[in-house]
C-alpha cells in the first residue's frame, strides 16, 4: 500500500484547510529563518551567548532523555559534560586530533561513563538513585577532573578551535547545528520503538517485560544516549571557552541543569530548549538589565545583582511545580497542537473532554461498541483516507 | 492435541508464607483453560511465576516443549507468552493507539540504531506497525477511542486496551488475569464471544483467571481450581460446578449466589 503522508490531524473531527497548511508552513519557515538569522544579526557578545544557550539546550535534552523519557534522575550530570569537555580538549591539544574527531570522542566518552553509572543505577530507584548519581558526580569531580595528565590541573586544559570556527558567529552556527541534530535524534527516539520501550519501562518495568521489552537494556540505552549528548555538549563547551577548568563542572551546575529541564518541561523538546536557553542567559543578562534601572536603590549593589538570577531560578522552579507541572512545554501545548495540524484551542465537545459515549455517538456507527460480539476477521483497513490520524501524540503532554 | 504449557511442581514462598505448594497444570493448544479459586489462593502469583516476574523456589515451566523456567520475563514474552493484568498494564498518559503501538515492540523489525537515525527501513516499518495497530483496534472495536488518552476512558475500555496490547505481541498463549472484572454482565457475555473467536479463528491458547462463573462455564474447555496454593480439583466446567470440595471451598452455599455476587 502506498504510503500517503497527509498532514496529521490531532482530532478526527478537525479537518485542515489548504490555507491552514500554508499558515503553518509559513510559521515554521519564519521560526527557522529567525533562528538561522540570529547569529548574523548579533554582535560578538551575543554570539557567545547564543552558543552557550545552545550548549545548555543540548544538556537539557540530555537530561530530558534520562529524566523525562526514562524517569531516572541524575544529579551527577556534570561528570558527563565535564568528561566530554576534557576528552575533547585532550584529543585536540594533546593528541593533535581533528575537531570533528574530538567532538565524537567526547560524545563516546560521555556515553561510556554514563553506561558505567547506568550499570550501578539499574539496581536502585528513586531516592537511592539520586544519591548514587550525586555520589558519582562528586567522585568524578574529585578524581578524574583532578587528574593532572588528563585535565591539566589548575591551569586547565587548552581546547583551541579549528581555523574555520575561530569567530564567535561561526561557533554559534556550529552550536545551533549540533542542537538541531540532537533535536532530530530526540524526535526519532520518541517516534521509534526505542522511545516507546523506554516510556513503557518508565511506566512499569514488569508490564514492559511481558511485552518483550528488555527493561534493563532500554534503561541502559537511556543512560548511554543521555551520556552521549552530555559529552557532545561538553565538547562544545570546551571549545567555547577554549580553556577548560575543573571548577566549571561543580555540583551547582548539575543542579541548575536538572532545574532548567524541569522548568522547561520534561518530555517537551521545545520547552526544554527554551528553559535551558533561559537559564543559560539569565545570569549573564539579568545583571545588565538591573544595572540599567534608574535611581537603583542602595541595597541592589554590584554583588546583589548576581544573587538575583539563582533566586529567580528557584522561584520559577516553585512556580512550575505548583502551578504548571508540565513547565514551559505545558504553555506551548496550543502552539504544538496547532503546528501538528490541529486547532489552536481545544474546545469541549471536540472529543477531548467529551465522554467516550458521546464521542462515539457522533462517529460512524460501524465503529461503535458491538464489534466485540461478533469480531470481524481482521482485514487491511482502508487507511489512505486518514493515513495518520493518531499522531496527536500525548507523549509530550505528559505531566508528572 | 499438543501440550503448549506444562507446569510441574511450582512452589513459591515469600519468607515464611507458602504462596504456592507444588502446582501442576497443563494447557493444550487451542484450548481455553480457566483458573479459579477464592481470593488469596495464589492465582495471580501463579501467573507471575509463569511469566518470570516471580522466581519460584521449585518447579518447572515448559512452553512449547522448551524449559523456560530460568528465562527472564521479556525472553518468555518473545517466545509467545503474553498476559494481561488485573490492575491493567496500560500507560494511562498515552493514547489507546500509542499503547498498542508500544505493545508491537517485538515486531518492530528494525534495530534501535536505525530507528534513532531515522533510516528508511525504520520509517517503512513504522508505517506497517501503525497499520497493524489499527487492525488490532478494529478487531476489538477500539477505533473510536484510538486518540483518547487511556486514563480518560472507562474501565471496561481500558481493559480492552490491555487485551489489545497482549494481542499485539502476537502470542501463542495468552494469560488473562480476570478479564471480565469491572464489566457489566452484557460486556462479559461479549467478552466470551471474543475469547471463543480468539481460540477458534486465531488459534490462540488461553489460560485465564476468572471469577465470573457464567463466563467460565461458557467458554472454558477445562478448569483448574486453586485453593491455598494447591490444586483442589480439575475437570470440565460442568464437573467442577458439582465437585463437592469446590462447592465447599469456593462456591459456598451454591452456584447462584456466587454468580450473583460477581455479576
Amino acid at each position: 500500500m502506498a504510503a500517503v503522508s497527509t498532514i496529521p490531524t490531532a482530532r478526527p473531527e478537525f479537518t485542515l484547510s489548504r490555507t491552514g497548511v500554508v499558515w503553518r508552513a509559513l510559521a515554521a519557515l519564519l521560526l527557522l529563518s529567525a533562528v538561522l538569522a540570529l547569529p548574523l544579526l548579533a554582535d560578538t557578545t551575543w554570539n557567545q551567548r547564543i552558543s552557550l544557550a545552545a550548549i545548555y539546550a543540548v544538556i537539557g535534552l540530555s537530561i530530558n532523555v534520562l529524566t523525562g523519557h526514562a524517569g531516572q534522575i541524575s544529579l551527577g550530570h556534570q561528570a558527563f559534560v565535564g568528561i566530554g569537555a576534557f576528552a575533547s580538549a585532550f584529543t585536540v591539544s594533546r593528541l593533535g586530533g581533528d575537531f570533528l574527531i574530538a567532538i565524537v570522542v567526547a560524545g563516546l566518552t560521555g556515553a561510556a561513563l554514563a553506561a558505567l553509572l547506568g550499570l550501578v543505577a539499574l539496581r536502585v530507584t528513586g531516592l537511592y538513585l539520586a544519591l548514587v548519581t550525586l555520589a558519582f558526580g562528586l567522585t568524578a569531580e574529585t578524581t578524574v577532573f583532578n587528574w593532572r595528565a588528563f585535565t591539566g590541573g589548575g591551569a586547565g586544559a587548552l581546547a583551541p578551535r579549528p581555523p574555520l570556527l575561530q569567530t564567535d558567529m561561526a561557533y554559534a552556527y556550529l552550536c545551533l547545528g549540533v542542537l538541531g541534530m540532537v533535536l532530530l535524534l530526540d524526535w526519532r527516539l520518541v517516534k521509534s520503538k526505542a522511545g516507546r520501550a523506554i516510556v513503557s519501562v518508565r511506566n512499569n518495568e514488569r508490564v514492559g517485560a511481558t511485552l518483550g521489552i528488555n527493561a534493563t537494556a532500554y534503561k541502559l540505552l537511556a543512560f548511554v544516549i543521555s551520556g552521549f549528548l552530555a559529552g557532545l555538549a561538553g565538547s562544545l563547551f570546551a571549545h567555547w571557552t577554549t580553556v577548560v577548568n575543573a571548577p566549571d563542572f561543580d555540583f551547582q551546575v548539575a543542579l541548575l541543569w536538572v532545574l532548567m529541564a524541569v522548568v522547561g518541561g520534561l518530555g517537551s523538546r521545545a520547552g526544554v530548549v527554551i528553559g535551558s536557553g533561559f537559564f543559560a542567559l539569565l545570569p549573564l543578562v539579568l545583571p545588565e538589565l538591573l544595572e540599567e534601572i534608574p535611581n537603583r536603590p542602595e541595597f541592589l549593589g554590584e554583588a546583589t545583582l548576581h544573587v538575583v538570577a539563582p533566586l529567580l531560578g528557584a522561584l520559577l522552579l516553585l512556580l512550575t511545580l505548583i502551578l504548571y507541572p508540565g513547565g514551559i512545554g505545558q504553555q506551548l501545548l496550543p502552539f504544538r497542537r496547532w503546528m501538528a495540524g490541529g486547532p489552536f484551542l481545544e474546545h469541549r465537545g471536540h472529543g477531548a473532554e467529551a465522554p467516550p459515549e458521546a464521542a462515539s455517538a457522533t462517529r460512524k456507527p460501524d465503529a461503535a461498541a458491538p464489534a466485540a460480539e461478533e469480531p470481524a476477521a481482521p482485514e487491511p483497513s482502508p487507511v489512505e483516507a486518514h493515513a495518520d490520524p493518531y499522531v496527536g501524540s500525548h507523549v509530550d503532554e505528559e505531566v508528572r | 492435541m499438543a501440550r503448549l504449557l506444562e507446569v510441574r511442581g511450582i512452589s513459591l514462598r515469600f519468607g515464611g508464607l507458602q504462596v504456592l505448594g507444588g502446582v501442576d497444570l497443563d494447557v493444550y493448544e487451542h484450548q481455553i483453560v480457566g483458573l479459579i479459586g477464592p481470593n488469596g489462593a495464589g492465582k495471580t502469583s501463579f501467573f507471575n511465576c509463569l511469566t518470570g516476574i516471580y522466581q519460584p523456589q521449585h518447579g518447572v515451566v515448559e512452553f512449547a516443549g522448551n524449559d523456560i523456567s530460568g528465562l527472564p520475563t521479556h525472553k518468555r514474552a518473545q517466545l509467545g507468552l503474553a498476559r494481561t493484568w488485573q490492575n491493567l498494564g496500560v500507560v494511562r498518559t498515552l493514547t489507546v493507539f500509542e499503547n498498542v503501538l508500544t505493545a508491537l515492540h517485538q515486531h518492530a523489525g528494525y534495530s534501535v540504531f536505525s530507528g534513532l537515525l531515522g533510516l528508511p527501513i525504520s520509517l517503512d516499518r513504522e508505517r506497517v506497525l501503525r497499520r497493524d495497530a489499527e487492525e488490532i483496534l478494529d478487531y476489538l472495536g477500539l477505533r473510536p477511542y484510538a486518540t483518547e488518552r487511556v486514563g480518560d476512558l472507562s474501565y471496561g475500555i481500558q481493559k480492552k486496551c490491555d487485551l489489545a496490547m497482549a494481542l499485539a505481541s502476537d502470542p501463542a498463549a495468552l494469560l488473562l488475569d480476570e478479564p471480565s472484572s469491572g464489566m457489566s454482565p452484557e460486556e462479559a457475555h461479549q467478552l466470551g464471544g471474543t475469547l471463543r473467536h480468539l481460540r477458534d479463528s486465531l488459534k490462540l491458547t488461553i489460560l485465564m483467571i476468572e471469577h465470573h462463573v457464567p463466563l467460565v462455564v461458557g467458554v472454558c474447555d477445562y478448569v483448574y481450581v486453586l485453593n491455598f496454593g494447591e490444586v483442589l480439583a480439575t475437570g470440565a466446567p460442568a464437573e467442577i460446578q458439582r465437585h463437592p470440595d469446590v462447592v465447599a471451598a469456593y462456591l459456598g452455599d451454591g452456584l447462584e449466589e456466587v454468580s450473583d455476587a460477581s455479576a
